[in-house]
């Protein structure tokens, strides 16, 4: 056969192939993550008293959910929150990812300790950074002496964010930090090696080597800590209740789910919040997409 | 560069100086990281109920009542139903999720952006309105109360998650391999056990362990769909439903010990699996 | 190397497929789904039921299921069940605030035809709050109210005043270096109780007696917002006041940095230093007292405590009265769960009780004690007073625009009906 043939012929098995490799996934995510969606969308367009559908309301939820205040606080608060303690997550994982990537004495032993606060559980952690904080009995106040021992972190209007982001910040740093390692190992030595030899600094490697080679990781690493720092619930839960600014989406959407049931209003607020993430995921995606669509077809 | 430095004194003083600065990152960084656990540590020592009514981490009365009362709970069964649920999970979401991955990174696959965006939306749903409609769906197909019910909707929001991981790794990785063991005659599958697996363990590894902690530690839908029985109770569920001994009280002691017993055995794990997460690209001999 | 894999993830999957369908409960046995403390082995759930069963040998045998340790994970376990008309549970654990919703829904099977049983021997508060649109619909189980808690050593006797309270608090603990006063002002339920103590103290009320109509007046209701506004900015409330729940208020009096404390009686045992292994920095030091009102005159404390209700969709739903009937309104039984320091809802069991210094205050507490509205709108009125008081006592709103915000949305929801 002429080698036009064979290649056409090779590139119609890879397609197919890839569909089936593709495939289990699909179905899996879609079994499950697909119910709930199409569930809250039909629900949506019903009004409710209590759980008891009243009737019909075609979009009347999303207009008084968009132009209450109630909602865009929370929003706001979110954004916040998700912008601080992305950044933060970010610049200290990378760190931790340099050095964990480093030889040198009890690197074993160093790795394992970043990575102790992910391991914490969620519902531990919470209630943990919750009642260190408290100013009663105050074990932050204690042994942070530059602090005064009745501060009310807690308590006061903008330090209660601060609170839950430094929460937030130390539990989930490591898995930036994992991330970012597991991308640092795809960095083969010799580039720096010949960066050495032709004079470029170490601040030089990093800016040109390290970072333009680790940002497929860094893009799945932002895009993954921001999908879930937008729909944080348990740390302003356990930790403020939601006072003094910090509730968030999450925390409106369980309060028209659960805790004040209206099917309608909760199934609205659970689709504008997964419009709202959906919208910031996917700029990350496509940001992240011309890096990965090189590898497949370029070759 | 070693001119430079010989022109600020001698080069033993400033080689020293970026010893003890190592040394002065590391103390910072092992502070910052164990300190909140030396808390959890400390607080699960303390007996009686005024764990809390003291600042100081010295205040006592210590001992191991906490432990003990936690292991009278049934938390032993708690420990292995996470085991399998959180081992499960991880083997289907690598060897679906690697998979997918590459035949994202590879195969030809037509619009694959779309095939990215779809993956990734899947994991956006605000996980509290998650419940209503998936207990529905859950008590219909009989699964409450059994690990499948468990593990798959685990799988189900942790691929994205691991294919957008083991994409990037695996688009990362020269085609010269494959080019290489295609002229060999292997099939793209074989290509993707033999060749691109290998060289992607660091990157297989971290996204493994990226799933069983999130499996592990996961606990709303453990909630709905495990709540009580200890034939599936997962232990954040269990932690959840630890009591004090009188209403209002808080359990924080019980809490703390059952968050040590469970973290040691995750840090051991860590410390057995962190080597595999650095192993360069050595294997195999990539580069010349 | 991959055959390993292949064995470990083999048998994985089949020890994880093993596990599977839930055992059927036992033919006739009633299933009590009751939540946190009392449901462990050896909590008062299981006196009772040791009761129940004893005099039950034929059956039906009750069994506990345990709910989790927290009100709302409780009430969300008890809700999608129930939503799903499940016949898991017969007897539901309801807090006090619950009645209304939960009767509303069509959950719960009137008790009308045991009412007479119930009515000759509970105190009237606890009866209020399992009652709504004029029918019995659970049983009063345990109460609980507030009291005041004072430093004998600091205090000769507490005043009958809030004003009094904060002078007298005020003074002492400027002396002492310690705080006032620690309550709970945190933005959850418990600061709404805290507030409608202020309230009633002051001669307020949300609705009227029967519910039908808004008694929400604004000299009242102001009175008690400028009390917290002014407590909080004086000192009078100690520092971090307002992240404060039940556990951290005793914390804080426990450790002897506080002159008054106003909490549940929980904490009376808990301080008292009886066990050596729970030693107490006020152990000795302390006494408990009817909550201050504005006036001086009388009392009035938040009650708190659960009622135990049927489920509609229960296979047993006579048994399951019954054994509601018997938990709330033998003596014996109740008398049990006084001893266990739970307040009892029968009123004749107080008379036995009266060793207890804490029983005995609440047998004289609790005959004045006031519940929530056992509307079925109370989570979300609660949350509307919960994002109104505390944005104005912590400064931060307008206490007149939180009293109108407040009244409107009472009045919205009689107006639904």
């Amino acid at each position: 056969m002429s080698s036009v043939a064979i290649a056409r012929s090779r590139s119609l098995d890879e397609s197919s192939l890839g569909k089936v490799f593709i495939a289990p996934s699909v179905l899996t995510m879609a079994l499950v993550a697909l119910f709930p969606v199409l569930y809250a969308m039909v629900l949506s367009v019903f009004s409710y008293d209590g759980l008891r559908r009243e009737g019909f309301a075609g979009l009347v939820n999303y207009a008084e959910a968009l132009s209450s205040g109630e909602f865009w606080r929370p929003v706001n608060a979110t954004l916040v929150f998700t912008a601080a303690s992305v950044t933060l997550e970010f610049l200290i994982g990378l760190g931790f990812a340099l050095i964990m990537a480093r030889a040198f004495a009890g690197r074993g032993l160093t790795r394992a300790v970043i990575l102790v606060p992910w391991v914490i559980p969620t519902v531990v952690s919470a209630q943990m950074w919750g009642l260190m904080f408290q100013v009663t009995p105050g074990f932050i106040n204690h042994y942070a002496w530059f602090v005064p021992q009745d501060f009310n972190w807690l308590g006061t209007p903008g330090w209660a964010m601060v609170a839950i982001i430094i929460a937030d910040v130390w539990k989930t740093a490591p898995f930036v930090a994992l991330l970012l390692l597991a991308g640092l190992q795809t960095i083969g030595q010799d580039v720096y090696e010949s960066a050495r030899i032709d004079g470029a600094s170490a601040w030089q490697r990093f800016t040109q080597i390290t970072l333009p080679l680790l940002k497929p990781a860094i893009l799945v690493a932002l895009l993954f800590r921001s999908v879930d720092s937008l729909r944080v619930y348990d740390l302003p839960k356990v930790m403020t209740g939601g006072a003094f600014g910090t509730e968030t989406l999450s925390m409106l959407v369980q309060r028209f789910v659960a805790d004040t049931p209206d099917p309608g209003m909760g199934a609205t607020l659970s689709i504008l919040t997964f419009i709202a993430v959906l919208g910031i995921g996917m700029i990350f995606v496509s940001l992240l997409g011309r890096d990965l669509a090189g590898g497949g077809e370029g070759r | 560069m070693a001119v430079a430095r010989d022109r600020h004194g001698a080069a033993g003083r400033c080689r020293r100086a970026r010893r003890w600065g190592g040394v002065a990152l590391l103390a910072i960084i092992w502070c910052w990281c164990l300190l909140p656990f030396a808390w959890l540590i400390d607080v699960s020592l303390k007996t009686g109920n005024n764990a809390l009514s003291s600042p100081l981490l010295t205040q006592g009365p210590f001992g191991l009542d906490n432990y003990a009362s936690v292991f009278g709970q049934g938390f032993g069964y708690n420990l292995r139903n996470s085991m399998i649920v959180a081992s499960v999970t991880t083997i289907l979401c690598i060897s679906i999720g690697s998979l997918a991955a590459y035949a994202l990174a590879r195969l030809r696959l037509r619009r694959k952006a779309l095939i990215l965006a779809g993956v990734l939306a899947v994991s956006l749903y605000p996980p509290v309105a998650l419940v209503p409609p998936l207990y529905e769906l859950w008590r219909s197909l009989g699964l409450l109360n059994t690990y499948a019910g468990l593990y798959i909707p685990y799988t189900a929001f942790t691929l994205p998650l691991v294919i957008f991981i083991l994409t990037t790794f695996f688009a990362s990785i020269p085609s010269e391999m494959e080019d290489a063991a295609r002229v060999d005659g292997a099939t793209p599958f074989q290509t993707f056990a033999r060749v691109i697996l290998p060289l992607s363990a660091p990157g297989v590894f971290a996204a493994a362990i990226l799933v069983f902690v999130h499996a592990w530690n996961e606990f709303l839908l453990a909630s709905t769909f495990a709540p009580r029985s200890l034939a599936v109770q997962t232990v954040p569920v269990a932690i959840s439903v630890f009591t004090g001994s009188v209403p209002f009280q808080h359990p924080i002691g019980a809490i703390t010990a059952a968050c040590v017993i469970v973290t040691v055995p995750m840090i051991l794990l860590v410390l057995l699996f962190q080597r595999r997460i650095v192993a360069g690209l050595t294997a195999g001999g990539v580069k010349g | 190397m991959t055959k390993w894999i292949a064995l470990v993830t083999a048998l994985v999957l089949v020890a994880a497929s093993c596990v599977g369908a839930r055992e059927p409960g036992e033919s006739g046995g009633l299933v009590w789904a009751i939540g946190a403390v009392d449901a462990r082995p050896g909590g008062s759930a299981s006196d009772t039921v040791a009761m129940w069963n004893q005099l039950h040998p034929n059956g039906p045998n009750v069994r506990i299921e345990a709910l989790p340790e927290s009100a709302d994970d409780a009430r969300q376990q008890m809700v999608l069940e129930l939503n799903a008309r499940s016949s898991e549970f017969d007897i539901l654990t309801l807090d006090v605030i619950w009645t209304g919703e939960f009767a509303e829904n069509g959950w719960l099977v009137d008790l009308e035809d045991i009412r007479p049983a119930i009515e000759a021997v509970s105190l009237p508060g606890p009866l209020q709050s399992a009652t709504w649109g004029g029918t019995l619909w659970a049983a009063p189980h345990t109460s609980d109210a507030s009291l005041l808690y004072y430093r004998t050593d600091l205090v000769d006797q507490p005043p009958r005043t809030w004003n009094e309270l904060m002078e007298v608090g005020l003074r002492v603990g400027k002396e002492r270096g310690i705080a006032p006063f620690v309550a709970q002002g945190a933005q959850y339920e418990g600061m709404v109780v805290n507030y409608l103590e202020y309230l009633w103290g002051a001669g307020g009320d949300l609705f009227s007696e029967d519910g039908t109509e808004v008694r929400f007046q604004r000299e009242p209701a102001l009175k008690a917002i400028t009390f917290m506004r002014a407590a909080l900015q004086n000192g009078f409330y100690a520092p971090g006041f307002n992240t404060m729940k039940e556990e951290d208020s005793r914390n804080a009096f426990q450790s002897g940095n506080a002159v008054f404390m106003r909490n549940w009686p929980y904490a009376y045992h808990l301080m008292s230093g009886q066990d050596p292994r729970n030693p107490s920095k006020v152990a000795g030091k302390f006494g408990i007292a009817p909550l201050p009102t504005f006036e001086g005159e009388g009392t009035i404390s938040g009650t708190g405590g659960q009622n135990l209700a049927v489920s509609r969709f229960s296979g047993n739903v006579e048994a399951a009265k019954e054994f509601v009937r018997f938990a709330s309104a033998t003596p014996e039984v109740q008398r049990k769960l006084g001893q266990r320091s739970l307040a009892p809802t029968m009123a004749s069991v107080y008379g036995d009780l009266a060793g207890d210094p804490v029983m005995a205050l609440l047998g004289q507490v609790l005959p004045h004690a006031r519940p929530r509205p056992s509307t079925p709108d109370w989570s979300a009125i609660s949350e509307v007073i919960q994002r109104e008081i505390f944005p104005a006592y912590n400064g931060q709103r307008e206490p007149e625009q939180a009293v109108e915000a407040i009244r409107a949305f009472l009045q919205s929801t009689l107006d639904e009906g």
